[in-house]
């Protein structure tokens, strides 16, 4: 019982729990509780496609007649309230290629975006952990000639140390 | 080890990079602009009227090949290209089996088009697009772009910028002959 006290009174325990109030503490502050309106849903959804004749610009912000006819378009969708969010976007994409999506499909090749920073980010903690494990199970030692090395370095500080004395 | 390790590690990152380098530099660099998730597919529903307020169904032109060419009046590579336009429709008048050629108003008032054509000429219908939604259904960014719809209603070429002479007579043409070769084989 002591050691359980003592395991949760160390600093790992407290760590996680800091981490997991973190955690929390984002995720419920910054989750999107979804439009309230069809018109924020017109409007959430015009800012996940990209203007079609203009350079990183959204739908929503920009104001070209492309980006217009795009935005009746959802607005006729949502209108509609025949299909989803997802399935209004993937319409448009149809029509205009994948170029105009700003939040790339978590399907075939544009899935990489998505996989790779993780799979790099897991391969980084890995890599870290196991050279972590093999620095604390081999430390370094030094050998004869750092002794040596170090050893005359500290004669010649004695030896001005005395000099210098008066 | 780790020394030994070393050097494959770093010939292994050097010849990803050599990939990707090789990659960009033969990689098409997407100028191919005429491409469209559309081409081989069904065209989009198209439901509107021309301007003359005749109503237009894209569905039931099947049976004739179909051009759609996205027009405005102000936008000059269109304005350059409505005698390439106004020569194909006249070929299309002698034609025995004559290709249809609508004209999709982009952002442009009824006006200002009735005025431009009855200044320059052209007689074939102008439909109308307020909302923008032919546009978008064929994704359609800026103009002038021109669309073939073959007569089963199939999306089979998109055509970006302004056309010069003979060039929409020549694609359609080797594309009935492909067909006629597909049927007679």
């Amino acid at each position: 019982m002591s050691s359980l006290a003592a395991r949760v009174k160390s600093w790992p325990a407290w760590m996680l729990m800091g981490l997991t109030v973190v955690v929390l503490l984002t995720v419920g502050g910054t989750r999107d509780n979804g439009p309230l309106t069809q018109s924020d849903r017109i409007d959430s959804i015009a800012r996940r496609v990209a203007c079609p004749t203009c350079d990183g610009e959204s739908v929503y912000a920009s104001r070209a007649p492309a980006s217009e006819a795009i935005r009746n378009q959802i607005a006729r969708e949502v209108a509609g309230a025949r299909l989803t969010d997802d399935q209004i976007i993937a319409g448009i994409a149809s029509s205009f290629d994948a170029r105009v999506l700003l939040v790339p499909r978590a399907t075939g090749i544009d899935a990489l975006v998505w996989v790779l920073p993780v799979a790099a980010g897991v391969c980084a903690v890995t890599g870290l952990g196991l050279a972590f494990r093999r620095w604390r199970r081999d430390p370094a030692m030094p050998t004869a000639e750092d002794e040596s090395l170090v050893g005359g370095l500290l004669a010649d500080r004695d030896h001005f140390d005395d000099r210098d004395l008066p | 080890m780790s020394r030994r390790r070393a050097p494959v590690i770093a010939g292994a990152v050097g010849a990803v990079m050599v990939a990707l380098l090789v990659l960009l530099a033969v990689a098409d660099p997407s100028t191919d602009s005429a491409s469209s998730p559309l081409l081989g597919r069904a065209a989009p529903a198209v439901r509107s009227e021309t301007l003359d307020g005749t109503p237009f169904e894209l569905a039931r032109r099947k049976g004739s090949w179909v051009v759609l060419n996205f027009f405005n009046s102000t936008c000059v590579p269109c304005r350059n290209e409505h005698p390439v336009l106004v020569a194909f429709a006249g070929e299309q008048t002698k034609a025995k089996d004559p290709v249809e050629l609508y004209t999709v108003v982009n952002d442009d008032s009824d006006t200002a088009v009735e005025a431009f054509f009855d200044a320059n000429g052209g007689d074939w219908p102008r439909i109308r697009d307020d909302d923008g939604a032919i546009a978008v259904a064929f994704g359609v960014a800026k103009v002038p772009e021109t669309w073939v719809i073959d007569p089963n209603g199939f999306v089979r070429l998109r055509i970006i910028g302004e056309m010069t002479r003979g060039f929409l007579e020549d694609k359609i043409g080797a594309m009935r002959a492909a067909d006629a070769g597909t049927v007679g084989s």
